[in-house]
């Protein structure tokens, strides 16, 4: 149950990050409440994560899944860049991620 | 070096803090310690990124903030030195950065506005 926390952590954190940059553009109040939702959900599950995770570990693919996944997100929804070198370093974290559940 | 970048340090300290408060916190004023780092290592990151390159800043602060939580969970927390764990945080670190950095171009015009 805690990697599936974990993973909803991350996902929530991307969710948060998005709206961040949605902020930046629109400066409305729905952005920032939402964005506030998202952290506050996103905390949550990564601290039920913990409870029976190192923190370390958590904390690491928390923040490989939110970088991992707003590339992926921005590539998909938005059209960014993808040149090799983002997948080969997105294919890193995520094979890192899934090592570390494995030895955990 | 510059304020800015004496920011990104500060930030990543308390980022190392509210990691440690999600998992070690068990009262309201140890949550409430938490939400604060929480509201401070945000907005130093934010605050510099809008002086700094944003992708070298994040890069930087993950960086500083992972190392501190490896470190302080051996050293505190009584967490065992395991090689294997080391290494592929490592490895996750290494990739968040590099995604990071090759990202840099992209990123810029939100390091302007």
């Amino acid at each position: 149950m805690a990697w599936f926390y974990l993973v909803l952590a991350g996902i929530f954190e991307m969710c948060g990050v998005a709206m961040i940059n949605k902020l930046h553009n629109d400066r409305d109040w729905k952005s920032l409440v939402l964005l506030t939702l998202a952290f506050g959900a996103s905390f949550l599950f990564l601290s039920l994560a913990m409870e029976t995770l190192p923190m370390a570990t958590a904390y690491a693919i928390w923040t490989g899944i939110g970088a991992s996944g707003g590339a992926i997100l921005g590539m998909v929804l938005y059209g960014e860049s993808r040149d090799w070198k983002r997948l080969f370093f997105i294919a890193m974290v995520l094979s890192a991620a899934v090592g570390l559940k494995l030895v955990s | 070096m510059n304020k800015y970048w004496i920011q990104v340090i500060i930030a990543a300290v308390f980022e190392v803090f509210w990691v440690i408060g999600l998992k070690h916190a068990y009262d309201f004023w140890t949550w409430t310690g938490t939400v604060i780092a929480i509201i401070i290592s945000f907005y130093g990151l934010i605050m510099a990124g809008k002086k700094l390159p944003v992708g070298t800043v994040y890069a930087v602060f993950v960086g500083l903030g992972t190392a501190g939580t490896v470190i302080s969970e051996i050293l505190f927390f009584d967490e065992p030195f395991k090689i294997s764990k080391i290494l592929l945080i490592l490895l996750l670190l290494a990739g968040v950065i590099g995604l990071k950095l090759v990202t840099e171009d992209d990123v810029q015009e939100g390091a302007e506005s």
